[in-house]
């Protein structure tokens, strides 16, 4: 119990790191090169933190605030996600939603702190950040609530805990969900094809152009940041599944180097696109949901 | 009761006297009288919340009205707990905001007069049992409130949204009338526990009164379509009445409705239904349009109909619970509903003091033109900040508990197991989530176009640095502090709210304090005063980590672009611009555009209105139609008196041979 409480912590803290390291890795290998260690992104972590910071003259209080606020609020995500064993280290009826809405709490500091540069590239990236939020957060309840709706538990972990005793429909369900949370990876996460973490200076941007001004240890923090967001929501993929460690840690080297393997092999999409993309998350809610009253009523024949 | 009589009398005899004082005393008087009489009004009714009884009194009337019967009942006792603090705060905050008109030679006696007048008629209103008195105080609210939104009555667009005001609120009160005439035809009296034994045995009836009745008090709410009046009066009203207006009087709309659902007892299936479906499309349409807006409190109106209809698919969720016969759904429904009244009069008050306080000092609604006041006024931009992230619905602060209390209801109404009821409210949950995205979205983008960056325009950027006076900030503070500890306590918000709550049970034992419900909200109380911590934890590693580091200040990296002018920024409307492209369907945009065609370019011009949807073919060909009839009958208004003279008489001969046929 405690131990693997311990381990949660542990996993949140160092976990992200590797994660971004086995996707540069698999980028690597497919590109044909040996790669940065897997590592590398915890030595760039300490090598922004050493660092001094350039901030510019138009902010206000707000800008140096932010990044601490957005990182906060994802470790306090990341306390609430089920990681091991099912386990999460604060768990009760609900905390779904208090998890979605401090992560968009860390969105909202994210978007102010860019907008607080007066930058119109920031703007940009600002507004498009948060018009795809506005299509992301949706699909996540329409998730929740058929994944509560068949298990009839209202936690994350008694959620997946009873996730695994379902049949035929169930599976499905846990498949599309997880494909679901996947393209929620890759739109938060900043991935190709919504977002491509290498560039930072096309105004094809999203996430990226959102912390042109941040340097040091702020870019420390925000680099991440968005290593952790991936971790939480993978972490959720792999305790649909199972509930062993070892599987734990599968699900979530797969999905790295697929993640890899995507930005391997697509391009971005254009802009115009990307709405089209990330809309594609509520059809699939959708879906859940009609099998969700599929394998609630599909036998009752009064439908 | 003596404490609610006198109460209710010191704040309409402050208002009255507050006609006989100088100028510069009248605020600081009616403020001291509301005062006085909120804290008399507070000894009743937190009474009553807390120990659950309720007070009743009855007054003698001459004839058409009849006995009247007061009630403070737990549910009216909660409205006249917010009525008095909420307006006593808009007091306080007038007496700042009041300064500018003074110095203009405006007179505002009138004006505190009818504010004062109209938070009695409110307090009045929650508490009266008879219909036709009822009606009597409803009509003093809206006339009140009529001529606070006309104070600067010399502006044309002023005048205009006012007028528009007046008729939709008798619009509203004829449906009122209608369902009082209805009841009181069946049951012989006005007294309206008579109406309840009447619509609890006979459904239809209940039915059809229910109808009415939503629409009349849904009109005064601002419930879509019926919310026109909401984007109109409130940028033409000063900003502490669109405070009062927003964060306590379109309650009274909601008021009646939690009346009517207490008389009905089980409303059945399709009524709930429909209102869960007219609340999610509220919502979802408020918070739409107020993401286009780039006027601050026409803004700020539009999103007053996004938590009107927040605040109804709590009432959904809470009737379906009754019409269910599932409790915990009822309570948690009816929970979330009342508690987002509460928290919505707070942070909506608080954005409107804040969009006053820039009124203030910028002398424009216009977003466009703001920017970078956050050095300006530092402490109004952080007020603003904390009222946008608890409107957004965001923990730790108050926006989150109610939201939490409504989604947990739609979860747990999935315990009733019928089809109709998961989709609906599986649906209903996502959209409730889209709005709460969209809230963000439309809340960023005011706080950072407003507040960050700098002044879009030169007469703000040139402007002198300094906050706004301080009878204008403590309000704001409080509201504040009000919202951060309902955020950071909501077990014991909850536990104040429990017999308003519990009376939709219709039966004594208490569902929402009792031990499981009572542990999520400490839980959530624990996790949101951990992340408080987490962030301060961090903060201060960040702060040791970087004490011996050099942070130099430059200016904001534009890509190596060097001539950056402050007009470059991103807009209100650019920064809502991509996504409103991607929902054109939904509004009426027109462009008013000239090009630069010279060869060396000289004015060029862009503008774009978004036109309401709903008034612009739903409402406006009403409108049209309606003046080209009523045009027919131009012919009798002449102007002059002698015919008018002649009217008079010959509708007297007329009556009189009625009367004299009828005898």
């Amino acid at each position: 119990m405690m131990a693997s409480l311990i381990l949660n912590i542990v996993v949140i803290l160092f976990l992200p790191f590797i994660f971004i390291g086995v996707i540069n890795k698999t980028k690597a290998f497919w590109a044909g090169r040996k790669g940065a260690s897997i590592i590398q992104p915890l030595y760039d972590f300490v090598r922004l933190v050493k660092k001094g910071q350039v901030i510019s003259k138009t902010t206000s209080f707000i800008f140096p605030i932010a990044p601490t606020i957005t990182l906060a609020s994802l470790l306090f995500a990341g306390l609430l996600t089920p990681i091991v064993h099912h386990r999460a280290v604060f768990g009760f009826e609900g905390d779904f939603i208090l998890f979605a809405y401090i992560l968009a709490l860390g969105k909202f500091f994210s978007i102010v702190g860019a907008m607080d540069t007066g930058s119109s590239f920031e703007g940009m990236g600002a507004s498009r950040e948060a018009g795809f939020s506005t299509l992301v957060e949706p699909a996540f309840f329409i998730i929740m609530a058929s994944l509560v709706a068949i298990t009839g538990n209202y936690s994350f972990e008694s959620v997946s805990l009873m996730l695994h005793k379902t049949a035929d429909l169930g599976y499905l369900i846990i498949v599309l969900s997880g494909i679901t949370i996947f393209i929620m990876i890759l739109v938060e996460g900043c991935r190709v094809p919504v977002d491509d973490p290498n560039t930072h200076l096309e105004l094809t941007m999203i996430h990226e152009v959102m912390v042109l001004d941040n340097s040091g240890i702020d870019l420390a923090f925000i680099s991440y940041g968005a290593g952790l967001r991936m971790v939480i929501l993978s972490s959720l993929i792999a305790n649909m599944i199972s509930s062993s460690v070892f599987v734990y840690v599968v699900v979530l080297f797969i999905l790295a180097t697929l993640i890899g393997t995507i930005e391997s092999s697509f391009a971005r999409l254009r802009m115009t696109h990307v709405f089209e993309f990330v809309f594609v998350l509520c059809s699939i809610s959708l879906i859940v949901l009609s099998l969700t009253m599929l394998f609630l009523y599909g036998d009752m024949g009064s439908l | 009761m003596i404490h609610y009589y006198l109460g209710s009398l010191i704040i309409l005899a402050g208002g009255l006297f507050s006609l006989f004082l100088p100028e510069k005393n009248r605020a600081w008087f009616a403020t001291l009288s509301m005062g006085v009489g909120a804290v008399l009004l507070l000894i009743p009714s937190v009474n009553v919340l807390m120990v659950g009884n309720s007070l009743a009194d009855r007054i003698c009337f001459p004839a058409p009205i009849g006995e009247v019967r007061l009630l403070i009942d737990p549910l009216a006792a909660f409205f006249v707990v917010v009525i008095s603090v909420m307006s006593f705060l808009c007091l306080l905050y007038s007496i700042g905001y009041l300064k500018s008109y003074r110095e203009q030679k405006k007179s505002t006696a009138s004006h505190l007069f009818f504010l004062n007048t109209l938070i009695f008629s409110m307090v009045l209103l929650v508490t009266v049992q008879n219909a036709l008195f009822f009606l009597i105080v409803w009509e003093i609210m809206s006339l009140s409130s009529f001529f606070l939104v006309i104070f600067e009555s010399e502006k044309k667009e002023v005048m205009s949204a006012g007028v528009h005001y007046f008729i939709i609120m008798h619009v509203s009160v004829l449906f009122i009338m209608a369902g009082f005439i209805l009841l009181a035809n069946k049951t012989g009296s006005f007294d309206l526990s008579t109406f309840k034994t009447v619509l609890e045995t006979n459904k239809d009836l209940s039915g059809l009164v229910f109808m009415l009745f939503f629409i009349g008090f849904g009109i005064k709410a601002g419930f879509v379509p019926f919310h026109i009046w909401l984007p109109q009066a409130h940028p033409a009203a000063p900003s502490h009445v669109s405070a009062i207006m927003s964060g306590v009087m379109i309650k009274m709309g909601i008021y009646g409705i939690l009346r009517t659902i207490l008389f009905i007892g089980v409303p059945s299936l399709m009524i709930s239904y429909f209102v869960l479906v007219i609340s999610i499309i509220s919502a979802l349409f408020g918070v739409l349009y107020a993401v286009a807006q780039y006027d601050i409190k026409k803004l700020l109106a539009y999103s007053s109909i996004e938590n009107i209809g927040i605040i109804g698919i709590g009432i959904g969720v809470g009737m379906l619970g009754l019409a269910y016969h599932n409790d915990l759904v009822t309570v948690l429904g009816f929970a979330g509903a009342i508690l987002h009244i509460l928290n919505h009069s707070i942070f909506k008050e608080l954005l409107f003091f804040g969009a006053g306080a820039v009124y203030y000092r910028t002398h424009t609604r216009n977003m466009e033109k703001l920017g970078g006041l956050i050095k300006i006024m530092p402490y109004t931009a952080f007020f603003f900040l904390i009222g946008s992230i608890a409107i957004s619905g965001l923990p730790p602060l108050n926006g989150f508990i109610s939201e939490l209390l409504i989604y947990l209801g739609m979860l747990h109404s999935f315990e009733f197991h019928q089809p109709v009821a998961l989709i609906t409210l599986a649906l209903g949950a996502g959209s409730l989530a889209l709005v709460g995205s969209l809230a963000l979205f439309c809340f960023t983008k005011v706080f950072s176009i407003v507040f960050l960056g700098l002044p879009r325009d030169e007469k703000i950027a040139t402007m002198n640095k300094g906050d706004v006076p301080v009878e204008m900030i403590i309000p704001m503070l409080i509201l504040v502090l009000f919202s951060a500890a309902i955020g950071l306590f909501p077990q014991y918000a909850l536990y104040f709210l429990r017999n308003a709550v519990q009376s939709f049970t219709g039966h004594q034992q208490i569902v929402l304090v009792s031990g499981k419900y009572m542990d999520i909200f400490r839980n959530i109380s624990l996790c949101c005063l951990g992340f408080v911590l987490l962030i301060a934890l961090i903060y201060v590693i960040k702060s040791i980590l970087i004490r011996n580091k050099n942070v130099y200040k430059y200016k904001t990296w534009a890509c190596g672009y060097d001539a950056v002018n402050n007009r470059m920024q991103y807009t209100a409307s650019s920064y809502a611009g991509p996504f409103l492209s991607f929902l054109t369907p939904f509004f009426i945009k027109k462009f008013n555009i000239r090009k630069p065609k010279e060869t060396f370019p000289k004015e060029a011009k862009f503008e774009m209105r978004i036109y309401d949807i709903i008034e612009f073919y739903l409402v406006d060909p009403i409108v049209k139609t309606n003046k080209k009839f009523l045009a027919l009958f131009n012919w009798i208004q002449s102007g002059s008196t002698q015919q008018y003279i002649l009217y008079g008489l010959i509708f007297l001969i007329i009556g009189l041979l009625v009367a004299m046929r009828m005898g």
